[in-house]
């Protein structure tokens, strides 16, 4: 679709839940201040795992956001989704009177890997212990995948498109860019997108038994133990976090129509997908992606003025998304002012994508990029010179004080996902 | 201008059969697929019928991988995926990778792999579990296995929209390829039987005791199932310029959300009736164009009854003259993939010019068309696939007619 | 042992207001658990799978479907738990 006939998506409002800090503003400064979220678990027993450190939201009481509405109902997943959709909501305005193009709803895209994995596990485990007649039926409405946008939808009469996308660590942005891809089409005006995640033991356990985190057995770094560094040359795992960050996207024009602030377009996306689990192929998935959305956003690589990797310290994937952006961005690359947030947050699976956009939106505003915590020492071939341990001011964005920045995500199965926001330039 | 979209290819593993023309035949025969529950011990249980996948043998299908490395609706995706591709006339290995994607519905993924944890966490033997869970349970890694067997690096997305699944990603798959980020994509939906989710069904008192009757006053409820199908969806032009044979075209869909409740559908059919007329909109096309109605269907009392009292409302007074009928009477809920299967099978209806049946309908409880207890011949020219499930999620797709 | 029709009333309070997310002490002795309470199909599904779990009813869904207030739940706690009394030790399995 020709650039100047295109619908143009911005983003109105946005609310999050992290290890770090419970708004925008809060974790933007957290990551610039260079600030850990990573703690020792406390929500379940780490006795029987050799791995105690996550990015759990503590303290977290859901009621206390939420007053006066009987949460039982409400797992933990979805119960940092429906604090992250107040928040966005409230954040925007809470679009109600949109133009009469459609019947003016808001809709919601979720971006999650498990949902929640305890509720289906406790589900079956009260069967298996007590009998099926004694299942839990709230349980089970909660155990499919949707259920947390369901209950976001029931919770905030969100009446308008609901859809659930899963890609692992890259469903958030694959959330953003599908609400991107409905409002273009003209099938929504308002979409909250992002994700949401929570820790849970079953899902830490199966991370830690599969070697994937930083502080499992296989991975152990002596020296840093269970932290984990995105790039560095040490690094040896990532550590798993939980969260819920939404961003409310809008059509452009809708969004002057009732005079809403607006925070940043998204100007592109763009996927791929690794088949083969080889370094080429891996950075193929991440370069496509990102030349998707910068075809989408009719812009090049010199117009990427910082990024904010997905990399969280898995020793592959890490220099395999770095490969595939720097194929994409080709000399770019050289000058490219790169984070990599889950040094700081750890990885919040399908919370992620929302999170990086959402802390990006702080950097749109102020210029200023979050450092990567930890970092020392990056190995041979590493194609960033720009990444750095500390928060810096990016260089001067051609006097205009406008930004763009670009997210992107390799997941461990190989899915690769980019979306480019760019500082909100000019009228619908 | 929106571009046309052709279906090229069909991939079925379903209870009463594999590959498109056993299954269709079978339909059309009114073949049932329930049998007692084999997967797992039902005693206890208030229910014990199930629509099974029986004998199902992964080896020919799941070449690139093992498939004891893969959870059981990986390798039913894979089944649906390889057949659909040889339906469609199309090696995998000669396509361009970037410019082929997968897009999959599912209710649970790979239930089973977080049974296998649970037993062995409830046996105090969690040391016993290893790196497959995290490698076979996550639902992406349905699509991503799909891809993997077939060496596909385009748009990969997992929809996981309960009960509308399949949908859901047919409609993605077909903004995909109307955006031009794909020539070739797959887009189906998968489900794998489990006691997790015949327990629920059956602890929410939605199982049938003896047979599943859609739209029959005496209805008791639904069977869970499980299966695969894929569809491959391609721009027309490229269809027709590769001489390709077009079932039907995929001309539009609709998505909605009740907002209402998790396990029941809104008192008003209110959600239902926006996706079916959003989809009418997307498809531009009026009810009295509709030819055939595949149902929801599920037998559940609820269910039938707000869909039925959805399809009066969009289609008005021509909802007595559109033939609606479900073939969960014969295959059971087959969750995920339930609505991949009616989309194909509604590709056949277009091309084939018959429709397939509600089966053990004795008294209708209203006065729509089910098409009762027999297949019949009938000019489709456009066929509606409705979809409905937990959380509100609803959508339909409308397949039409492809004249040269 | 039997149980008083205080000891059960409190006790399936107990068991509302855990479902429900209620304050128990803020439920009145002869509440109607639709009407009052405001309780869906699924949180009265829930509530029943609970009381039944708490007194060992082993009573089919059917019974519980019939219920639509406090007291008649109680009552149908009582009345089965007296009936069991009556009857001769069962043979488990």
């Amino acid at each position: 679709m020709a650039l100047e006939n295109r619908r143009r998506v911005v983003i109105t409002g946005a609310g999050c839940l992290s290890c770090l800090a419970d708004s925008p503003g809060g974790l933007h400064a957290a990551l610039v201040a260079g600030h850990s979220g990573l703690k020792a678990i406390e929500l379940f027993s780490t006795d029987a795992i050799g791995c105690h450190q996550a990015g759990e939201i503590r303290p977290f009481d859901a009621q206390a956001y939420l007053p006066d509405r009987n949460l039982r109902p409400i797992d933990r997943t979805s119960r940092l989704l429906l604090v992250a959709a107040g928040k966005a909501l409230a954040a925007s305005g809470r679009p109600l009177e949109v133009a009469e193009r459609d019947d003016g709803e808001i809709g919601l895209v979720l971006g999650t890997t498990f949902c929640s994995l305890r509720t289906i596990a406790e589900f079956d485990r009260r069967n298996l212990q007590l009998g099926p007649s004694y299942a839990s039926p709230l349980d089970f409405a909660n155990s499919v995948i949707n259920a947390a946008a369901g209950q976001a939808a029931i919770w905030f009469g969100l009446r308008g498109l609901n859809s659930t996308i899963s890609a692992g660590a890259a469903s958030g942005l694959a959330a953003v860019g599908y609400a991107t891809d409905q409002i273009r089409g003209g099938r929504a005006n308002a979409l909250l997108a992002g994700g949401a995640e929570e820790l849970c033991f079953e899902s830490f356990f199966g991370h830690y038994q599969a070697g994937r985190l930083c502080g499992s057995a296989g991975n152990r770094n002596e020296e840093k133990g269970e932290v984990p560094i995105p790039f560095d040359a040490r690094r040896n795992g990532f550590a798993l976090a939980e969260g819920a960050a939404l961003m409310m996207l809008e059509d452009a024009a809708a969004a002057a129509e009732r005079g809403a602030p607006v925070l940043a377009e998204v100007l592109g996306h763009g996927s791929g997908f690794d088949p083969l689990g080889t370094p080429e192929s891996a950075a193929r998935a991440v370069a496509r992606a990102i030349r998707l959305a910068l075809e989408e956003a009719g812009l090049g690589p010199l117009d990427v003025d910082a990024l904010s990797a997905g990399a969280n310290g898995s020793v592959d994937a890490d220099r395999w998304e770095a490969a595939g952006v720097a194929a994409a961005l080709g000399a770019r690359a050289e000058i490219l002012p790169v984070t990599a947030v889950k040094s700081m947050l750890g990885e919040a699976l399908g919370a992620s994508g929302g999170l990086q956009l959402v802390a990006l939106l702080g950097t749109l505003e102020d210029g200023v990029l979050p450092g990567i915590l930890g970092l020392e020492q990056t190995e041979e071939g590493f194609p960033f010179p720009g990444a750095s341990p500390n928060a810096r001011r990016l260089p001067g964005h051609r006097g205009s004080g406008a930004v763009t920045a670009l997210a992107t995500t390799l997941s461990a199965d190989g899915h690769a996902w980019a979306v480019l926001l760019g500082s909100w330039r000019g009228s619908a | 201008m929106k571009s046309r979209i052709a279906v090229t290819g069909l991939g079925l593993v379903t209870p009463i059969g594999e590959g498109r023309q056993e299954v269709w035949e079978g339909l059309l025969a009114g073949r049932s697929g329930f049998a007692p529950v084999e997967s797992f011990d039902t005693r206890g249980f208030s229910a014990h019928l199930g629509a099974e996948v029986r004998g199902f043998d992964p080896a020919p299908w799941v070449r690139r991988q093992d498939p004891a490395a893969l959870g059981r609706a990986s390798q039913l995706a894979i089944a649906a995926a390889r057949q659909a591709l040889d339906d469609a006339g199309l090696d995998p290995e000669a396509l361009e990778p970037e410019r082929a994607g997968v897009a999959m519905g599912t209710t649970s993924g790979e239930p089973r792999e977080v049974e296998r944890f649970d037993d062995k966490y409830l046996a105090g033997e969690l040391e016993q579990v290893g790196d497959e869970f995290m490698g076979l349970y996550p639902c992406h890694m349905i699509a991503a296995h799909v891809a993997r067997e077939l060496g596909f690096a385009g748009d990969n997305t997992m929809i996981p929209t309960a009960c509308a699944a399949g949908n859901y990603a047919i409609a993605h798959a077909v903004d995909v390829l109307r955006a031009g980020r794909a020539d070739v994509m797959l887009a189906g939906g998968a489900d794998s039987f489990s006691r997790i989710t015949y327990t629920g069904f059956a602890r929410l008192g939605a199982i049938a005791p003896e047979r599943c009757q859609p739209f029959d006053r005496n209805r008791k409820g639904m069977i869970p199932g499980e299966g695969a199908a894929v569809l491959v969806l391609e721009p027309l032009e490229r269809a027709l310029a590769r001489g390709a044979r077009v079932y039907a075209e995929l001309a539009g869909y609709g998505l909605s959300c009740d907002a209402h409740h998790m396990t029941a559908a809104h008192p008003e059919g209110d959600g239902a009736a926006r996706a079916m007329q959003r989809a009418l909109a997307d498809a531009g096309a009026v009810p009295a164009d509709v030819s055939y109605i595949s149902a929801h269907g599920t037998g559940t009392p609820t269910n039938d009854r707000l869909e039925t009292l959805a399809v009066k409302r969009v289609f008005g007074a021509a909802a007595k003259n559109t033939p609606m009928s479900s073939i969960k009477s014969m295959i059971g809920h087959t969750m995920g993939a339930a609505s991949a299967i009616e989309a194909a099978v509604c590709a056949l209806a277009v091309a084939l010019d018959r429709i397939p049946p509600t089966m053990n309908l004795e008294e209708p409880e209203e006065d729509l068309d089910y098409v009762p207890n027999t297949a019949r011949d009938l000019r489709v020219v456009l066929a509606m696939n409705n979809a409905y499930a937990f959380g509100g999620n609803n959508a339909s797709v409308i397949l039409r007619k492809h004249e040269a | 042992m039997s149980s008083n029709a205080e000891e059960i009333r409190t006790r399936i309070k107990q068991i509302i207001a855990n479902v429900a997310g209620l304050n128990a002490g803020r439920i009145n002795d002869d509440a109607k658990l639709r009407e009052d309470l405001k309780l869906d199909s699924l949180s009265l599904l829930e509530i029943g799978v609970d009381v039944d779990l708490a007194y060992k009813l082993e009573l089919p869904d059917e019974r519980y479907k019939e219920i639509d207030s406090l007291p008649a739940m109680v009552d149908l706690v009582q009345q089965r738990l007296g009936e069991r009394e009556m009857q001769p030790k069962a043979v488990l399995g």
